[in-house]
């Protein structure tokens, strides 16, 4: 025996407390016992886990057992009888069946050449059957009646191969019974685990024992047999075999007027209509090649609007950066992106700024610049520009983060669910010792792969991670409630709190209707815990459906399409993924009718808000993370120009003085009167509200804006690349895309080109070219 | 928990009885145990039966002193020819065990036990199966780590492994859902 001093985690120490051991080695623990009172309590610990776990498995719920068994003394028969074999052989006796099984092996081993098919068919008349087809009326023998004894046939020697030349099926009636046929080719497996696979269905040389069993095909009707075979050996439903297995019953030979196997093949199922009993006959149709599924929102652009109609504009903030990304990922395959795929908020925040932050208590401060509009000098183009605080990594609260991965089968490709996998690799190495991480993941089942765990237990974290594999349909409303669940199971208060749901967006299982995803997920928002939305793959990327999730979940969403990507949100900005400063962040800006005679918001179109929302502190609006940024931009037009200014959708009104009413109009509706300065120099006035991450109630800032009547050239560099930015965004969604835009962008963005830390400003003008030639 | 053997009382009686009294005695717990590794408690109470089927063929002096470790053999090695033969294994999911039976009231056991055993038993539905095996062998069953060894051919050391890995797991993992 070693002499190793005993550890608490020791396998003996546990034997020693279930008492285990022999003597010897009894004693030898009891000795390391007596020195060690930690060792002391682990056994106590291990033995009070021994008790319960025994009170738990007594208490675990078991299968009933079938009324009581009399085996028949041993006059069992000893049959050659594979397991596919006696499927085949219940059909016998249930009646007169076309058994076709078609092997398909998983998507994963599904390789180009030589699909393997493997067809067994069974044509057979027993003689309760004979009864069966001769009067259909006739019912099959009752459940109690005595099981037809099994039948000792050796499979291949009384299968009787049928090649099909003698003129397509026989008449029904006047078939042999018994008649056997094995056609179609063995697949050529290459991997052991296909092979083992495929000998399951071959016949075997085990020898098998079979208990009396009972036959009864009550339940299939239609063309196809819903059980594999009825029989209390085999009564599974065909529909949770691993294999897919047709069972196409008589009725569908004779309607079909099936002369041929082939006949037969020319009617499949339809998948989706598969749970039907009838009315599945279809005409199978070539898939499409590769069918590009992504969906994304319509969004109209915002219009000018007059200020003497509407002084004031109102939206949410969003820091969203997943339009940028997924716009980059077309123009880097070569196309122009689906114009509704450009939100052009996305595409300005992406970028970080250099605004200053804030001085004071606040959660942030707002910078404001105006110039002239580089794409009509005429108009002046408002930056407004926000910047949330700072938060040193050792400055934030704990952590308690629930990764929600989605590992259904669509994730199955190497730039979802590895970069998953890598991905949060990198925010892991991001975390203290003192955060919590869980795994939640979903695809046809939810399931908890790692309970929440303290980031110092790295190895078994990584362990959960590597575990994961790609498979299943996507049932994405289980885990959002499994996730939710032990987030708030594990709430720090006042830390950071938070699900971060990695998928690409598909979900068709379980929940699937956007409105109850969306209304379960605001009722989880309430809870104070976070979301954030990280979209990863194409061609099936619900980006719709996500930055919805994101918006109603208090929550951002960013999309991940390379490791770099990756880098950019869980490594360089992992604060401001992690830290929500403020939530619920509204913008309100009142144009003074003395300067501007209209405006337009660019981008932003789906948070646009009621103006008397931004007051209502029940609307939800974004939120803002550690050190983000949040640009908006705005095209005015001033006022005195000679440019027509847009039509509003109603006609002018008739019993209101035109000229200043507008604007006492709004004084009266928003009190304090003393603001009433409709003679101000100021341009506009731009207001803020928020709430703190776990409050209630909101605050309001405000911040006033003077036109100098800067030139564009004169502009900060910041400036002019948000500028760019934005032009390049109007331009791709121009139909078709502007060039001569995307052209003048690039000057823009070369004159804003300045500090460019990570690389990222000279990457989009790389993009910026790659559009211009696309677009020519 | 430790399972009796049933031995020698009925020694003279007609061997068929002593099957069906051993039957009686084993049939639950081994269709509980075929359950879990086949993931069907359909093909659960096959198996079962065809290991009362040996049972009958099984010169009862052999087996006399070890009937049960015997039947939970037999019974493993007829579960595991089953899962080769269909080409895979279903677990349980979660839920599922709670669905396969009645919902019948244990009455007289306090809630915080039932809420401690329910999640209990979650957390060893998310052991591996060969672990679940032996925790179910050892703490529903009553078998000794010699006992486990031949039902499942693994060797002593390697049952206390898994055994001392499931126990220490479980014991962290229950400790840490509940703050």
């Amino acid at each position: 025996m070693n002499d190793k001093p005993l550890s608490p985690n020791d396998p003996r120490l546990t034997a020693y407390a279930l008492g285990e051991l022999e003597a010897p080695e009894r004693a030898a623990v009891e000795e390391a016992l007596a020195a060690n009172p930690a060792l002391r309590a682990a056994v106590e610990e291990i033995r009070a886990t021994a008790a319960q776990l025994e009170t738990a498995l007594a208490a675990e719920p078991a299968p009933s057992v079938s009324a009581v068994i009399v085996p028949q003394p041993p006059r069992s028969r000893v049959v050659r009888f594979p397991v596919a074999y006696y499927i085949i052989g219940g059909l016998a006796a249930a009646g007169f069946a076309v058994l076709v099984v078609r092997y398909e092996p998983p998507a994963r081993v599904v390789r180009e050449e030589a699909q393997p098919s493997y067809t067994e068919i069974r044509l057979d008349q027993g003689r309760e059957s004979a009864a069966a087809v001769q009067d259909k009326e006739t019912p099959l023998p009752p459940a109690s009646a005595p099981a037809p004894a099994p039948v000792a046939v050796p499979a291949v020697a009384e299968a009787k191969a049928w090649s099909g030349g003698t003129g397509g099926f026989p008449a029904v009636d006047s078939l042999p019974p018994a008649t056997v046929s094995l056609s179609g080719a063995m697949p050529q497996a290459s991997s052991p685990s296909e092979q083992s696979r495929i000998r399951g269905l071959a016949p075997t040389n085990d020898t098998v024992t079979l208990s009396p069993f009972e036959v009864n095909a009550s339940k299939d009707t239609g063309y196809y047999a819903q059980n594999t075979l009825s029989g209390t050996r085999l009564n599974t439903k065909i529909e949770d075999r691993s294999s897919s297995i047709s069972v196409v019953t008589k009725q569908q030979l004779s309607d079909a007027r099936a002369l041929d196997i082939a006949d037969v093949f020319t009617y499949q199922r339809n998948a989706a209509a598969a749970k039907s009993e009838m009315a599945t006959v279809k005409v199978a149709l070539p898939a499409p090649p590769t069918p590009n599924t992504e969906t994304y929102g319509l969004r109209q652009d915002n219009q000018f609007v007059a200020v003497a109609s509407e002084p004031l504009s109102t939206f949410s903030i969003d820091v969203d950066s997943a339009g940028y990304s997924n716009v980059r990922r077309f123009l880097q395959s070569g196309q122009l992106p689906p114009r509704d795929a450009v939100r052009l908020e996305e595409l300005v925040n992406y970028f970080p700024y250099r605004y200053a932050p804030p001085s004071d208590n606040q959660p942030f401060a707002a910078t404001m610049e105006v110039a002239a509009a580089p794409w009509d000098p005429r108009h002046r183009l408002v930056r407004i520009g926000l910047k949330g605080r700072e938060v040193a990594s050792a400055a934030r609260p704990a952590a308690n983060l629930v990764f929600l991965l989605d590992v259904s089968g669509s994730m199955n490709q190497p730039n979802k669910l590895p970069l998953v996998k890598e991905s949060l690799r990198l925010l892991l190495g991001q975390l203290r010792g003192d955060d919590r991480v869980a795994i939640v993941t979903y695809a046809g089942q939810s399931g908890l792969a790692l309970p929440s765990t303290p980031v110092t237990q790295s190895r078994e974290i990584a362990a959960a991670l590597d575990g994961l594999e790609a498979f299943g349909g996507t049932n994405g409303g289980m885990g959002i409630q499994l996730a939710y669940d032990i987030a708030k199971a594990n709430f720090v208060p006042g830390g950071v709190n938070r699900v971060i749901l990695c998928t690409d967006g598909d979900f068709n299982l379980g929940v699937t209707n956007q409105g109850d995803l969306l209304r379960m997920i605001e009722e989880k928002a309430k809870s104070n815990v976070f979301l954030t939305v990280l979209g990863f793959g194409y061609g099936n990327l619900k980006d719709s459906t996500l930055e919805l999730l994101a918006d109603k979940g208090n929550g951002h969403y960013g999309y991940i399409d390379t490791r770099r990507e990756a880098e950019k949100m869980l490594v360089e900005q992992v604060q401001g993924t992690l830290v929500t400063i403020a939530k619920d962040v509204k913008v309100q800006v009142e144009f003074n009718p003395a300067q501007a005679s209209a405006y337009r918001l660019l981008g932003y179109e789906n948070r646009l808000l009621k103006k008397e929302e931004f007051n209502d502190d029940k609307v939800d609006a974004g939120e803002i993370g550690a050190g983000h940024t949040v640009t908006a931009l705005y095209e005015v037009i001033p006022a005195g120009a000679d440019e027509k200014i847009p039509e509003t959708s109603v006609d002018a009104l008739k019993y209101q003085k035109t000229d200043a009413a507008p604007s006492r109009k709004v004084a009266s509706a928003n009190p304090p009167p003393a603001t009433r300065t409709p003679q101000s120099q100021e341009l506009l006035t731009v207001k803020i509200r928020y709430k703190e991450p776990a409050g209630t109630e909101s605050r309001k800032l405000e911040f006033p804006l003077t036109d100098r009547g800067a030139d564009f050239a004169a502009a900060s560099a910041d400036f002019k690349f948000a500028a760019a930015v934005a032009g390049f965004g109007l331009a791709l969604r121009e139909q078709p895309a502007k060039a001569s835009l995307l052209a003048d962008s690039i000057r823009w963005a070369e004159a804003g080109r300045v500090d460019d830390a990570g690389g990222y400003r000279a990457e989009f003008i790389g993009l910026l070219h790659q559009a211009q030639m696309l677009a020519q | 928990m430790k399972p009796t053997s049933a031995t020698t009382e009925d020694q003279d009686h007609d061997p068929n009885d002593w099957v069906q009294a051993t039957v009686q005695q084993h049939q639950a717990a081994l269709t509980r145990y075929a359950a879990r590794l086949l993931g069907d408690p359909d093909r659960a109470r096959d198996v079962v039966q065809d290991t009362f089927v040996k049972l009958l063929a099984q010169r009862r002096e052999q087996i006399d002193g070890h009937v049960v470790e015997w039947l939970f053999t037999v019974c493993r090695h007829r579960a595991l020819d089953v899962v080769r033969k269909e080409g895979r294994m279903k677990r349980f999911e979660e839920g599922e065990a709670e669905r396969v039976t009645t919902l019948e009231p244990r009455p007289g056991r306090a809630l915080e036990a039932e809420e401690t055993s329910a999640e209990l038993l979650r957390l060893i539905g998310h052991l591996p199966p060969n672990q679940q095996e032996v925790i179910r062998l050892k703490f529903q069953n009553g078998f000794s780590y010699k006992e486990i060894s031949r039902i499942t051919a693994l060797s002593v050391g390697n049952v206390g492994f898994l055994i001392h890995t499931a126990v220490t797991r479980l014991r962290r993992d229950f400790a840490a859902q509940r703050p």
